[in-house]
């Protein structure tokens, strides 16, 4: 475990760089006040209007190749078919296998799911596993604007903000997992968020809507981004799929003036644990598998710091 | 072991989270296995599309993706409501409204089905073990040139599988009280190819008049084999369904009458 544990986060366990000095900073760098530097990213949204341009894209093909038989992208989220090429929900599959495992279903599996399950997994590999939360998955979008509404409620104190630890989402996973085996049913499939809504927009709406509407107010008026950060299975299982993906976020420590903006806009700002000041154990770090490289960070930063990158590219061409 | 206190908290933290995460997906599981013991599923008796694998199998094998529905032609699947309890997502027919007519010619819903939920090795193995039959009757396997395979291949192909069975409620039956019908073959909007055909039509524009009303037997895309009209006694017939019936349900979505007189009951699912 401790190997593993090194292989993923032995960049955290270095012993950090030293703190910038004031004249290193970015700002003192182009000679000018640090406001000045830090209002430079105010209102800038090219990555999220890029993604949410594509998450919308997405899925009106999934809904247009329906109604007009198009026969583009068929199918739902659950499980589709691209131009001929199947794709498998990667947690869908991991139910089922683990079902399938158990009631000798297993040989039964046809090509086209092994071929869909498998070209999902080699994607979002290189793309970065949970980049299917911020650019396909349409919850995520309305998670997003529930967020805004949320965060303005915080701002306007009608509600307190509270946070968990993130790990419960692992403890979750197993047990849709362990709920699978033992029910012999897709439980996790009957509240799925990402699921219904998928299918609600291609198939038409159904009772199904009224969970994630439930859901939905209750990360407006409850606890932040709930579904996503805590418990939803098929970001964990994306994020195992990319905690080593080429396609990254990369850091570079000398543009960083520590103002930690892109933790507050991100989903996961344990990932940009290297933005703080003195925290930093590399000149370049990337973000690991909980990142569902949405850019918002990207947008975010004042300095440029961030921006999408090949994983580890630095080293190699050093 | 040094103490953290900072460790200790996100220790604390993380036991409180997952204590409400057992709690909440105990309150799932909790749901779901009182679900299947209502059988909810069994009590509606969701008509399953070609080639559907044993319920208790179905509903774990079947992840609703939907894919059956997109590429059904007369667009007789649908997806069940959460009103279905487990079965929420997964595809049914509902022969009341649109049913299998079988007018694909290639069962290509099961083709379809990645996890095998609905398993076309059925129909495969009918077509094959049907061409097989058909060849071996020919010298040096060579057919008449005229002769078309396809044909005896999909004909066996849509004997293959069972998805449910026709019943008749004689009472309702207009041949019964010796009536006919005429008028539109549905009132609703509905796509049908009558057996023979090579053109769909939709049967709400198509006018029909029958003497003695058998919409059911001159519309079953399987004919003869599963279903002929029987005379019971002077100006009384009664639609007989035969052996060959495989719950397709066209005859409940032509029969005019409401109730339906004749209609599909799902296979029951014994395992």
């Amino acid at each position: 475990m401790a190997f593993i544990y090194d292989f993923l986060h032995g960049d955290k366990r270095r012993s950090p760089l030293p703190p910038k000095k004031k004249e290193e900073m970015p700002h003192s760098r182009m000679g000018i006040t640090y406001k000045e530097w830090h209002d430079r990213a105010q209102g800038r949204h090219t990555w999220r209007n890029r993604r949410w341009a594509f998450l919308i894209f997405i899925n009106l093909l999934f809904v247009i190749s329906f109604t007009f038989g198009l026969g583009i992208l068929e199918g739902s989220l659950s499980g589709s078919r691209l131009l001929g090429l199947y794709l498998m929900d990667p947690f869908n599959s991991a139910q089922e296998l683990s079902i399938a495992a158990t009631e000798n279903y297993i040989p039964r599996l046809t090509t086209n799911f092994w071929t869909g399950l498998m070209t999902i997994l080699i994607f979002y590999w290189i793309v970065g596993g949970r980049a299917f939360c911020s650019w396909v998955c349409p919850y995520h979008l309305l998670a997003e604007w529930g967020e805004k509404l949320h965060d303005y409620l915080v701002k306007k104190k009608k509600i307190k903000e509270k946070t968990y630890d993130i790990t419960v989402k692992y403890v979750f996973w197993v047990g849709f997992i362990l709920l699978a085996i033992l029910t012999k049913e897709l439980v996790f499939e009957d509240i799925n968020p990402v699921g219904i809504l998928s299918r609600s927009m291609i198939y038409g709406p159904g009772l199904a809507l009224i969970w994630v509407v439930f859901l939905l107010a209750y990360e407006i008026v409850g606890i932040k981004r709930f579904w996503c950060r805590y418990i939803c299975p098929i970001g964990v299982t994306y994020s195992f799929v990319g905690e080593l993906s080429p396609i990254n976020i990369k850091f570079e420590l000398d543009k960083c003036g520590h103002c930690a903006d892109c933790q507050d806009v991100c989903l996961v700002p344990h990932e940009l644990w290297f933005v703080k000041r003195g925290r930093a154990t590399r000149e370049v770090h990337y973000t690991g598998g909980d990142c569902t490289k949405c850019g918002l960070c990207i947008d975010a930063c004042p300095g440029n710091a961030l921006s999408y990158g090949i994983r580890d590219s630095d080293k190699v061409f050093d | 072991m040094k103490k953290d206190p900072k460790a200790q908290i996100s220790r604390r933290q993380f036991l409180k989270a997952s204590a409400l995460a057992v709690v909440s997906l105990s309150v799932v599981g909790g749901a779901a296995f009182w679900l299947k013991k209502q059988s909810t599923i069994k009590d509606k008796g969701l008509l399953r599309p070609p080639g559907a694998i044993p319920e208790e199998d179905f509903l774990f094998a079947c992840i609703k993706c939907g894919l059956c529905v997109q590429i059904c032609p007369v667009q007789a699947i649908k997806l069940a409501d959460w009103d279905t309890g487990l079965a929420y997502g997964t595809p049914y027919i509902d022969a009341d409204v649109q049913a299998c007519d079988f007018s694909c010619d290639s069962i290509q819903c099961a083709e379809t089905c990645p996890t095998a939920a609905l398993n076309f090795q059925i129909f495969r193995k009918a077509g094959e073990d049907a061409l097989e039959r058909l060849y071996k009757k020919y010298p040096n396997r060579k057919l008449p040139p005229q002769m078309n395979p396809f044909v005896v291949q999909i004909y066996a192909m849509k004997r293959a599988y069972k998805m449910g069975v026709a019943k008749v409620r004689t009472d309702q039956c207009l041949a019964y009280h010796g009536k006919g019908y005429e008028g539109p073959i549905t009132k609703h909007k509905a796509i049908l190819r009558p057996p023979g055909e090579k053109e769909r039509i939709r049967t709400d524009q198509t006018h029909v008049k029958r003497e003695i009303c058998d919409l059911c037997v001159i519309y079953c895309p399987l004919e003869q084999d599963a279903i002929v009209l029987e005379k019971v006694e002077e100006n009384k017939y009664l639609p007989q369904v035969k052996e060959g019936c495989v719950g397709c349900g066209v005859c409940e979505m032509v029969c005019p009458t409401q109730p339906k007189a004749i209609y599909v009951e799902p296979e029951k699912f014994s395992v």
